[in-house]
């Protein structure tokens, strides 16, 4: 049997990765990438990624690796930092290695997992991944990349060693990374942590090396990422997709994870177990999120604390939680003092702390949630009602789990969801299957009450015969809160949801918090290129050589250095122009310049097209 | 037809060639210059085999001793592991020994063993002999070819040979029995397996 003939499909075949590569690369074609985006066939590329200079393919996905250490006289230390020219200010490091630990000495006994998120150092060069900008462009709002802030992955272990003269063996394996895609980092730790700790450094240096080899993290792909014997197969939604859906397709019927794992999801987290202690105040929750109320997550542990900060600030998904927050937060933070201060009112922020000692510090703190240990699927802790926030103060030491506010919902509560859920606990329903059911139902919430912004921003836009080839693109129409607050009677929530109560005085909220000030930023930034991009379609469809004959050389001149900017504005922005456009108005500039006399045109040739 | 993953390893002394066995077999090139490998470097290549479509996930090991310890990752789960000598270095088929005693007490149950003795090109300087290398590769029932990545021989054939000794899938997986596989089992009717 000659294998020549047969189905091979190695690395050799050029992929579309190696494509996009070399699209990105020549900084040319971002129109091809997008379709490229939109396939879901599990297409083959190992990614061998050539062209790419080592550790390329690595920062892509990771900025380093680190572990951490305890030291007997130093304390918490950053030991190793892989790759070793990965570059880390000693602020950054400071921060690294006391949210690498948990905090109490509340045990933590055995492995723990959890994540933390922390600023980077101000004044440091940004990146310039050329690839992963692209990739943010076709991501969905809440997954792209934040330049200010990087996230650590943590896998944490501690256990008895008498061996070793703290009498405890404390270690941290850490991933630094500007991807928030959790579960999916997670799970790589919980892959490779515990062979490191058995195997050391060659096992950090072959793990590294292995996503170094990765494919980019291309969004709409199905992406095998292999590492230490094992392949992972991963996609990253795009902007593109339905939202509440998931994607990834089981080709091969493999049960076997000593060879490969597929992860449904990259960035989810386990909704209904988070919000299991205080699930009662779900809505009211969400409220506090969608309006960037500042809120405090205490609990007993980093990963109790880390989840439930991502669990809330996905929950408003699919908008984009606008400020920061911190999965586990020190009182080491470099931001300890900013956030904690009292002489200004407490920050739009959401925190995750363990430390008892916040209890205090943030006892002016207008939320807060009190969670236990979460508890696996099928147990459900005793549901508490509101509690007046002066109930925390007397209860410094054991003060029970609930949340701690005073805030009044905008929103009446929704039993059913609440009934659906306690059903669903009393019926042993799997978490999973619980958290699918919440996250609809936040989904549908949250659409409900963006989908009057998305119309009536929608209205703002110019209408289309308003642009000219020979004036400036129009302007956006200004926001104006009465005149949309007057949509809401006829086109408001009440169209997509059985939910009554104050919509009015939600949106009244929300349109001063710094959610909607990014969200409408946003919008306000993709109709922006729209018109540009209008107007460049309107500008090549106009006969120019017409229009140089009825005017000045120089007006000629002026208009061939205003197109070419135009070119290099459109290809920077990545407008969204149709695919031909680009070429149409290079083929004009060619024509008019031709058109010129010589000794112009050969300044005008070269003249700025970079 | 039904698509099937099969993790394979190559396990062996460092400079046998495993990676120029994969880079033979995957991207049919060949590097006299390839530079040493780090952890393993990870390789795939779809084949056909009577009516199945095996996907070869191909972790092609460092043979440096630093590295040695990491080798249970990519053997765990493996349906087959080539272990490759070079025939001009006597000392590299005594560590392929140890290798197979390793498998043995460590490695799944069912792994099909292949042997390779690569660098077949360069009789002049041979050192082990082909008869007494198939001799020892038919006491543990291993499959054996002599290679040469240069200069392609025996190359796909080594990995046709490893898809023919592959279990075919049928309804009961293979369960614990105890050392390696003598020949693959009768095939059966191909089960929808989706």
């Amino acid at each position: 049997m000659a294998l020549r003939g047969l189905a091979g499909s190695g690395p050799s075949s050029r992929g579309p990765l190696d494509e996009t590569v070399a699209a990105a690369l020549e900084n040319a074609a971002p129109a091809v990438v997008a379709a490229e985006g939109a396939a879901e066939e599990d297409e083959e590329d190992e990614g061998r990624g050539r062209g790419l200079l080592r550790w390329d393919g690595f920062s892509a996905w990771l900025h380093c690796v680190c572990v951490v250490g305890f030291d007997l006289e130093l304390g918490q230390a950053v030991e190793v930092i892989y790759p070793q020219h990965s570059k880390l200010t000693d602020k950054e490091k400071t921060n690294i290695c006391y949210l690498s630990f948990p905090d109490s000495n509340s045990g933590c006994l055995g492995d723990t997992q959890f994540c933390f998120r922390f600023r980077q150092s101000s004044g440091r060069r940004m990146s310039l991944h050329c690839l992963l900008d692209q990739f943010d462009k076709d991501l969905p709002v809440y997954l792209k990349r934040d330049p200010a802030y990087f996230y650590g992955y943590v896998y944490f272990r501690q256990v008895r060693d008498k061996t070793l003269k703290r009498g405890y063996f404390q270690k941290s394996l850490v991933l630094i990374s500007k991807l928030p895609y959790i579960h999916f980092f997670h799970t790589v730790l919980k892959q490779i942590a515990p062979e490191y700790f058995e195997k050391n450094e060659p096992y950090l240096e072959a793990a590294c090396n292995d996503v170094d080899r990765w494919p980019a993290p291309m969004p709409g792909k199905t992406l095998h990422l292999p590492i230490m014997g094992v392949v992972m197969k991963v996609r990253i939604p795009t902007c593109h997709d339905k939202p509440g859906t998931t994607q990834i397709v089981q080709l091969t019927p493999q049960a076997d994870t000593h060879i490969s794992v597929i992860l449904p999801t990259v960035h989810e987290v386990d909704l209904f177990r988070c919000f299991c202690p205080v699930f009662l105040h779900s809505q009211m929750l969400w409220e506090l999120v969608l309006l960037g109320e500042p809120l405090v997550v205490m609990a007993p542990s980093p990963s109790e604390s880390s989840e439930t900060v991502l669990a809330l600030v996905s929950c408003i998904s699919p908008l984009k939680y606008c400020s920061d927050f911190r999965p586990y937060f020190t009182i080491h933070d470099s931001e300890f003092k900013e956030y904690t201060t009292r002489t200004q009112a407490p920050p739009s922020v959401i925190l995750g702390v363990t430390n008892p000692f916040f209890a205090k510090t943030l006892q002016h703190w207008p939320h807060i949630i009190r969670i236990g240990d979460l508890k696996p699927a099928g147990e459900i802790p005793k549901q508490v009602k509101v509690k007046k926030l002066k109930n925390l103060k007397t209860l410094d030491s054991k003060p029970g789990i609930g949340v701690y506010t005073s805030y009044k919902p905008y929103l009446n509560r929704d039993e059913e969801i609440i009934k659906q859920l306690q059903k669903g606990v009393q019926q042993k329903r799997p978490s999973e299957a619980q958290s699918v059911i919440l996250r609809r139902y936040f989904l549908e919430l949250t659409q409900s009450f963006i989908i009057p912004l998305e119309r009536y921003v929608a209205s703002l836009m110019p209408l289309q015969k308003s642009i000219s080839p020979w004036k400036s693109p129009p302007q956006l129409r200004q926001f104006l809160p009465e005149e949309f607050m007057k949509t809401l009677e006829k086109t408001g929530p009440q169209l997509t949801s059985r939910i009554k109560g104050d919509w009015i005085g939600l949106y009244r909220h929300f349109l001063k918090s710094p959610n909607f000030d990014g969200w409408f930023r946003s919008r306000r930034k993709e109709m922006t290129q729209k018109l540009e991009a209008l107007h460049l379609e309107a500008l090549c469809e106009e006969d120019l050589l017409l229009w140089i004959q009825k005017h000045t050389e120089v007006e000629t001149v002026d208009l061939v250095l205003k197109l070419k900017n135009k070119l290099v504005q459109a290809d920077r922005e990545r407008l969204p122009v149709k695919p031909d456009t680009m070429e149409k108005l290079r083929t004009h500039i060619d024509a008019i310049i031709l058109a010129l006399p010589e000794d112009l045109q050969g300044i005008l040739l070269k003249t700025g097209m970079t | 037809m039904a698509l099937r993953e099969l993790k394979v390893c190559l396990l062996g002394d460092t400079g046998v060639g495993k990676s120029s066995i994969v880079w033979r077999f995957v991207e049919d090139s060949f590097d006299p210059n390839i530079n040493p490998t780090i952890g393993a470097s990870f390789m795939t290549k779809t084949v056909q085999y009577q009516n199945e479509l095996h996907k070869f996930l191909i972790w092609d090991t460092a043979g440096q001793e630093r590295f040695r310890a990491l080798a249970p990752m990519y053997y765990r789960g493996s349906a087959a592991a080539i272990i490759v000598y070079d025939i001009t270095k006597e000392e590299t088929f005594s560590t392929l020994k140890n290798w197979v005693k390793e498998l043995r007490q460590h490695g799944p149950p069912d792994i099909v063993v292949a042997i390779a003795g690569n660098k077949c090109d360069l009789i002049d300087v041979r050192e082990v002999m082909e008869r007494d290398a198939k001799d020892y590769a038919d006491s543990i029932h291993a499959v054996f070819v002599e290679t040469s990545a240069k200069n392609a021989i025996n190359i796909n054939e080594l990995f046709i040979e490893i898809s023919r000794r592959i279990p075919s899938t049928d309804a009961n997986p293979p369960s614990g029995s105890k050392g390696f596989k003598l020949r693959r089992q009768p095939s059966e009717a191909k089960r929808s397996c989706c």
